[in-house]
């Protein structure tokens, strides 16, 4: 008798953390911290200074020990076997120092040779690969001293691609870089993932990520207050406010008066023939909202909708924070 | 950044780097790349060869006189030479090290150097000689001036092979010595000062210990092999005379066993150079791990204990071990020299003494914070074992400390024993509860200042050992300098330090004791009623210490949500 062919598993989470905690003495920087990434994605993790994102990505790199928590790349138990681990890593730490008595292909030849990355032609020639990847050729020859800031942002992304590592660690790599930059990091960080690697990026930009990331997860004050798409983070931030402004082409009394009463609805004003006002609930509310101002048989020229901004979002999460 | 190739997200292949490949360890290489260019090197080779040039062209200018033979004019450069090669290497060589690590850790690049898959070893390898390769390159240009001299000068390969050999192991050393600094040490600056600090202190300070018995520490700088290889690199005639005095002077005896300088240097030198890599490997595996296993510094606290007697031991009954020994052979001054009886009682408190900074400092290093006992938890539970392994490092340090504090007293013991036994001091015996006093004063001031500091944290132990150790020191000495009146006061207070117990000990509890009047009767009162508050303290300190270690086993397994756990 044949033995049943096995039941078809789900891919396993290229990351997987669970109850991370972080103690500094009686500070704790990261709080019950639980998270699942899912291989070939590029999540991003925000959170204001102090968040404790540093202290997540040095454990998730192995350079330090939690006081709770386990953690697992791509199937590899991080706490219990650094070695696999550290293969399949490739880490970008925040502020990335490089070593200013070396040229920028020394730097990274180096790299290649501790890394194994085979004989001297072979490292050169992904060496130059890496320096392309990241638009930085012409700098090859360069002191990494004299290096600006955003330059020596990418060449440590070289640096870190160079042993095309599955989990891409990479601590505010958009600091520092020009608006063109940041375009071309955001294309090289999708063409890794489309090709299979993870990438957990963080910054405290929540803009900036969410054009990066395919999904998001916000931290705060050590603990993980959100995650998941931005509009799913911005819903679980419980940020459903938004300003509506209904142009009429006429009876704005009216439709003021009938809008007052509506559940959800407040600040009302109106200004010439704009009636402006704050909106609280889903989306599906707002629809049923506007479906009956218009079966009010009142006149809808336009409707405009203005959301908060997701920095706006962060620094009011970050502010009840403190308050609390 | 615009698109080049398909993405490869496969990761490399397994690679090892060997740890005794130097030439293709990728840290030397990277370091002879950035030490070796020749814009750097150009200078600094040229000053050392100009240096070295000189001294031999003055030796060859000496020899066309026709004072001396060529033979002697040949070897007059070799001492100078010597200096000089000691300099670049010990000097300009430790500080290196000792800055480049600091550098690399406070720059933050040493992250990089963690993450990339080289063994531990490999790593401390390739920065033992990576980070120091211009001065190796230094040392390298002296040579041949150095082959010239020996050659000419005709010495012996049988001088130069040992001299060199333990110039390599001091400098491997010294270059620990900076690793271990740079990687302890967060200051840069700070770090550079300590290691060539420690450097200074092995030359000069160190030595002046070997007068007080602690022969075992001049076995880690050169000296004693280069004054046994003095009357072979000296020109003839004085070299015949320093032979001749050196004849005079006792051979190294380890126990019952003769070694050569060479030999026993290797040995002494080679035990610190395996301590110190097992410390720097630990400390690159991960950040967070203790200098040294529990079992490792036990082992080194026993092996440091067996150097110290295996040298002092064999000194005692030709008398050589007193201080005023060599000094009454150096002025000539009384045939029928005895040691006084001070002496003796002061060996035994400086042995005393050194024990309790050893077990002080080793303890300190094996035991853990609240912060990785809890790490150590979180681990048993998952990997389901019933408490925290002992030689793990969040295993308490206590069991070792008291281990430390048993053997430090019977290596006490049986230094004091021999030295007041000997025939120095006929008819005197120890009593075996002395033997029960160094222990107690040991396990109180040792072994509580452990369990304080696993208990307390760091910061209350060192503001005690302030508060406890120096202040009283301070305050006694005041007293005693009113005046006579004020002695017992002054001993009272300074018995309360830890540092002055030792001290105590020997003067109230060894048989020759021999204390002016004035302190006679306070000071083995003193000592004997600080000593039972310091064992009472290290008791509850101990007791204390168990029922922390309770308590955090209880809240981290709250915090994890594990079952109680028997005997937990």
């Amino acid at each position: 008798m044949t033995a049943p062919p096995p039941l078809p598993e789900s891919p396993p989470a290229a990351i997987e953390v669970r109850g991370l905690r972080v103690d500094y003495g009686n500070f704790t920087a990261v709080d019950d911290f639980s998270l699942s990434v899912p291989a070939g994605e590029v999540f991003g993790l925000v959170g204001p200074n102090g968040a404790g994102k540093t202290s997540t990505f040095r454990v998730l790199t192995t350079l330090m020990e939690p006081t709770y928590g386990e953690v697992i790349l791509d199937g590899v138990d991080v706490l219990e076997n650094m070695e696999a681990a550290r293969r399949i890593i490739g880490y970008m730490p925040d502020l990335a120092p490089v070593p200013g008595d070396l040229k920028v292909w020394e730097f990274l030849d180096f790299h290649a040779a501790a890394y194994g990355l085979g004989n001297r032609a072979q490292r050169r020639q992904r060496v130059n690969e890496c320096l392309e990847e990241v638009a930085l050729n012409d700098q090859r020859d360069s002191w990494c001293k004299e290096l600006s800031r955003g330059q020596t942002q990418r060449v440590v992304l070289a640096k870190t691609l160079l042993h095309r590592p599955r989990v891409l660690i990479l601590d505010e790599p958009a600091s520092g870089l020009d608006p063109l930059a940041r375009r071309d990091l955001r294309t090289a960080l999708r063409r890794l993932a489309a090709g299979g690697a993870t990438v957990f990026v963080s910054s405290h930009i929540l803009s900036e990520l969410a054009e990066m990331c395919s999904s998001l997860c916000v931290m705060n004050r050590g603990r993980l207050l959100a995650a998941g798409t931005a509009e799913q983070v911005r819903q679980q931030l419980g940020n459903t406010n938004r300003t509506l402004t209904a142009t009429l082409l006429d009876r704005e009394s009216e439709a003021a008066a009938w809008l007052t009463a509506q559940p959800g609805v407040h600040d009302l004003r109106v200004s010439g023939s704009q009636v402006v006002f704050g909106f609280t609930g889903s989306d599906e509310d707002q629809a049923g909202l506007v479906t009956r101002l218009i079966g009010q048989g009142l006149l809808l020229r336009t409707f405009e909708e203005k959301r908060s901004s997701f920095e706006d979002i962060l620094v009011e999460v970050a502010e009840n924070n403190r308050r609390s | 950044m615009m698109p080049h190739s398909d993405p490869d997200t496969s990761p490399t292949p397994a690679h090892r780097h060997a740890a005794w490949n130097i030439w293709n360890n990728p840290i030397f290489r990277r370091y002879c790349q950035s030490r070796l260019r020749l814009r750097g090197m150009g200078i600094t080779i040229l000053l050392t060869v100009l240096v070295a040039g000189f001294l031999v062209a003055i030796a060859a200018a000496v020899r066309t006189r026709g004072d001396f033979s060529p033979v002697d004019s040949a070897r007059g450069p070799i001492i100078p030479l010597l200096v000089v090669q000691g300099l670049i290497l010990f000097v300009l060589g430790t500080a290196q090290v000792a800055g480049g690590m600091t550098a690399e850790r406070d720059e933050g690049v040493i992250d990089y150097q963690r993450l990339i898959p080289m063994s531990p070893l490999a790593k401390v390898m390739g920065y033992l000689f990576g980070l120091p390769v211009r001065e190796y390159v230094m040392f390298l240009a002296t040579l041949p001036f150095m082959a010239w001299c020996l050659w000419q000068g005709e010495v012996s390969w049988r001088v130069w092979l040992p001299l060199y050999t333990a110039f390599f192991t001091s400098t491997l050393l010294y270059y620990l010595t900076g690793l271990v600094t740079g990687t302890v040490v967060r200051n840069r600056r700070w770090a550079f000062l300590i290691s060539i600090g420690l450097v200074f202190a092995l030359y000069t300070v160190i030595p002046q210990m070997s007068r007080f018995g602690l022969v075992f520490f001049k076995y880690l700088t050169t000296s004693p092999v280069f004054a046994e290889a003095l009357p072979g690199i000296l020109p003839k005639d004085a070299g015949a005379v320093v032979a001749t005095g050196q004849r005079l002077l006792p051979t190294v005896k380890f126990f019952n066993l003769d070694f050569s300088e060479t030999v026993f240097t290797l040995f002494t030198q080679g035990g610190l150079i395996l301590t110190f890599l097992v410390s720097l490997c630990r400390k690159w595996r991960r950040d967070e791990s203790h200098l040294l296993g529990k079992i490792w510094a036990l082992g080194f606290f026993i092996w440091v204990q067996v150097l110290l007697l295996g040298n002092a031991l064999p000194l005692i009954e030709p008398g050589n071990l007193f201080p005023s020994r060599e000094f009454n052979r150096m002025m000539r001054l009384d045939p029928n020299w005895q040691p006084a009886v001070m002496e003796a009682m002061a060996l035994s408190a400086i042995y005393g003494l050194l024990t309790l900074g050893m077990l002080h400092v080793i303890s300190s290093m094996i035991t853990p914070t609240v912060d990785r006992q809890i790490q150590g938890w979180r681990r048993a539970r998952k990997l389901g074992h019933p408490r925290i392994p002992w030689l793990t490092d969040a295993g308490s340090g206590w069991w070792f400390s008291l281990a430390m504090a048993l053997a430090g007293g019977v290596g006490w013991y049986i230094f004091t024993r021999a030295v007041v036994e000997s025939r120095w001091f006929p008819g005197q015996v120890v009593p075996l509860q002395v033997l029960g006093y160094f222990t107690a004063l040991l396990f109180g001031v040792g072994v509580g200042f452990q369990a304080l500091l696993e208990t307390r944290g760091g910061p209350v132990a060192r503001l005690t050992a302030i508060l406890v150790g120096v202040v009283p020191l301070m305050v006694g000495a005041v007293f005693c300098v009113i005046g006579e009146t004020f002695y017992p006061i002054g001993v009272w207070v300074i018995g309360i330090s830890p540092f002055s117990q030792p001290f105590y000990a020997a003067g109230s509890v060894l048989p020759i004791s021999d204390l002016p009047d004035s302190i006679a009767r306070a000071v083995p009162l003193a000592f004997k009623f600080w000593l039972l508050v310091f064992a009472l303290g290290a008791g509850w300190l101990a007791r204390d210490l168990l029922a922390r270690r309770k308590t955090i086993a209880e809240a981290s397994m709250q915090a994890t949500g594990a079952e109680p756990i028997e005997g937990a």
